[in-house]
């Protein structure tokens, strides 16, 4: 009798791909960390104490909180509409949902140069709002946390769109139904049927897309111009520019920190905003 | 025809009746349901019974408001509920899903109707516990849907339909996902509360023995029409078609044509040889001479005699071989041929009856009095039972 339970080659080559990415990511991690905290051959937390104390390294760390916060609130609110009309479009679902996500087949930085070229000082909109007579000098649109703000919601709002939309469509189809004649109108079938039932995924979307603008890079270089660093786009300058990977490091340890505590938050917000709930 | 097991005196517009005239209704080409009429008196039982694309479903949901007819009025309690939203009509509603609000626990379920009509907390609180207890479920008021199992969803969702006492529950296929013992226990249990309440209840339903079972009146449906509506009973011993007749109960249908047609009498040839029945065997057609047709004879009203027997004054006799004998509860059931046809008997066990083997030749008696004849099936029917016409 053949056995299948005995380890056959087969299943070690199987093992192979887990052991390369472990290999790779706890190498990686570790590195960062040696990297992070010697500098110049020793121990050091020079660069530590160097973003505990500099007040301009405290606005970076804020203004990519406060405006991953406000891009992650923005894309679920302009996402949640179009998530509603995609999930009453029942014939026309499959085509709209192409027309939200189309960008993404155009790469990040030409759709982020786009915004240059509307936002800028001689862009799209200040020449026709300067045409309009309602301003008299342009704008500034950009090279500030409002360009870095616009450019990421523009980016996010599909992955809002796409979550809030699995959760409506996994409400089963006749609980409106079911509301409505037990009394309730429209409205406030959507207040205590249909919105509470997608809160979790616009709490989802909005855990992702908070996450990945905290680790931004390229929209903030961007459209943030130098002046308005994220986390990302100063880590981006330490190892690009000023080749001061120590640095880098230091900063990287702290980005993947404040993610970690960032994600337990907002996992604990979303079992309280979820209580009882299977 | 009298139908309705139904006190006498209630007229239409008592709190519970339903009168539907002449509804129609299409879906693109398809004609789901014409011209269609139907009374149902308050406080009663009704089913709609028939295959999956009678228009029962669509009936329903004409009445409860999810859908406008084509033409015809539905009246409720009286009122023409023409153009009326579901929630302006004074009707409740059981699902084939329950759908149950998965983010409400079982007491927040009940309670949802009762808190849009801004009733007073501790009122909605007494009612929830009353509902609970009606339907079996006190004191799990705090659980959430998904620790119910099946037979207890059930409940939760037709506790949340009565709590509002609406004066009419309409129920669509409610007990189609349960498995036979859990079911049979809610039919006695749907039942009881509906004579409890005296609530109007209009249930939908494929099967006939649920329909059976539950009902003060059976509407019997079919390609977009009613076949047949009375009472269970009256439907089984005097259908209207051979639609009502096969979907109904059990049957033996044996292809016959008329031979002869004189006053008060009809002679028919068939596998069963030539047979003489009253002219009234002809249910919903004129018998005329050549024409083919279908005789039908309920299995109890079969007897399976020894092929000694001499044949019993005005009884038809005729050969047959016994194919195969089932005993199922207190009853034998013996599947026979007469040449190519097959036959089925049932009949009470008991101590003398007759029980030939299979293989046994024996003799079937009948008397010609309870032969009912009916016209062919048409295409559109005939499709409920696999058939082709």
């Amino acid at each position: 009798m053949i056995t299948q339970e005995k380890s056959s080659p087969g299943t070690v080559l199987l093992i192979l791909p887990v052991l390369v990415l472990l290999v790779l990511f706890f190498g990686s991690v570790i590195h960062l960390f040696s990297n992070g905290f010697y500098d110049d051959g020793e121990f050091s937390t020079r660069y530590f104490r160097q973003i505990v104390n500099r007040s301009d390294y405290h606005m970076v760390f804020l203004r990519t909180v406060v405006s991953s916060l406000v891009v992650a609130v923005l894309s679920v609110v302009l996402a949640y509409p179009i998530a509603l009309l995609l999930w009453r479009a029942d014939r026309w679902r499959n085509t709209l949902l192409i027309v939200v996500l189309v960008p993404w087949l155009v790469s990040l930085v030409v759709r982020t140069y786009g915004w240059i070229v509307l936002l800028g000082p001689r862009g799209v909109i200040n020449e026709f709002l300067a045409w309009l007579g309602i301003i008299e000098s342009p704008v500034k649109l950009m090279f500030n946390d409002l360009g870095i703000i616009i450019g990421l919601t523009h980016v996010l709002v599909p992955f809002a769109v796409i979550s809030i939309l699995a959760s409506l469509l996994e409400i089963e189809s006749n609980l409106e139904e079911a509301s409505g004649i037990l009394g309730a109108s429209a409205f406030q079938t959507f207040r205590h049927i249909v919105w509470p039932l997608s809160l979790p995924g616009a709490f989802t979307a909005l855990m992702v897309i908070y996450l990945a603008c905290i680790g931004a890079i390229v929209t903030p270089i961007l459209l943030g111009g130098m002046t308005h660093n994220f986390v990302g786009s100063q880590i981006y300058q330490e190892v690009m520019y000023t080749f001061n990977m120590s640095k880098a490091a230091a900063w990287s340890i702290c980005l993947l920190g404040l993610s970690f505590v960032s994600l337990l938050l907002l996992k604990s917000i979303e079992r309280r905003l979820l209580k009882g709930r299977n | 025809m009298p139908v309705s097991a139904q006190p006498p005196g209630q007229d239409a517009s008592a709190p519970g009746s339903i009168e539907i005239a002449g509804v129609s209704k299409r879906y693109g080409n398809a004609e789901v349901l014409s011209n269609v009429s139907l009374g149902i008196d308050p406080g009663s039982f009704v089913t709609l019974l028939g295959p999956s694309g009678c228009g029962k479903t669509t009936l329903l949901r004409l009445i409860a408001g999810f859908i406008e007819s084509d033409g015809g009025r539905i009246r409720i309690d009286g009122r023409d509920m023409t153009g009326l939203a579901p929630q302006q009509r004074p009707i409740g509603m059981v699902f084939q899903n329950l759908a149950l609000f998965p983010h409400f626990s079982v007491a927040e379920n009940v309670a949802y109707g009762l808190k849009l009509r801004r009733l007073e907390a501790r009122e909605i609180a007494s009612k929830v516990e009353r509902f609970l207890d009606l339907v079996d479920l006190a004191g799990l008021g705090d659980r959430r849907i998904s620790q119910l199992s099946g037979g207890q969803k059930q409940r939760v969702a037709l506790a949340r339909s009565l709590v509002l006492e609406p004066s009419i529950l309409l129920l669509d296929e409610p007990l189609s996902a349960l498995d036979l013992q859990l079911r049979k226990q809610l039919q006695v249990g749907l039942k009881d509360i509906q004579k409890a309440l005296r609530t109007t209840f209009v249930f939908v339903t494929h099967d006939q023995e649920e329909a059976t079972l539950m009902s003060d009146k059976v509407v019997v449906m079919s390609a977009g029409r009613i076949q047949q509506a009375g009472a269970p009973h009256d439907i089984y011993v005097s259908p209207e078609n051979l639609f009502v007749a096969k979907f109904i109960g059990d049957l033996n249908e044996i292809p016959a044509r008329i031979a002869a047609v004189s006053d008060g009498r009809m002679a028919l040839e068939s596998a069963l040889g030539h047979i003489e029945v009253p002219r009234a065997a002809a249910r919903g057609f004129e018998p005329v001479q050549g024409k083919a047709c279908s005789l039908c004879l309920r299995p109890e009203m079969l007897e399976a005699k020894p092929a000694s027997a001499l044949p019993a004054g005005g009884a038809v006799q005729v050969k047959a071989q016994v194919v195969d004998r089932f005993a199922v509860a207190g009853a034998t059931r013996l599947l026979l041929t007469c040449g190519e046809q097959r036959l089925s008997t049932v009949a009470m066990t008991h101590a003398a009856a007759y029980l030939p083997a299979p293989g046994e030749i024996c003799q079937v008696s009948f008397d010609p009095g309870h032969v009912q004849v009916f016209e062919p099936l048409g295409a559109d029917m005939a499709k409920a039972f696999g058939e082709r016409a």
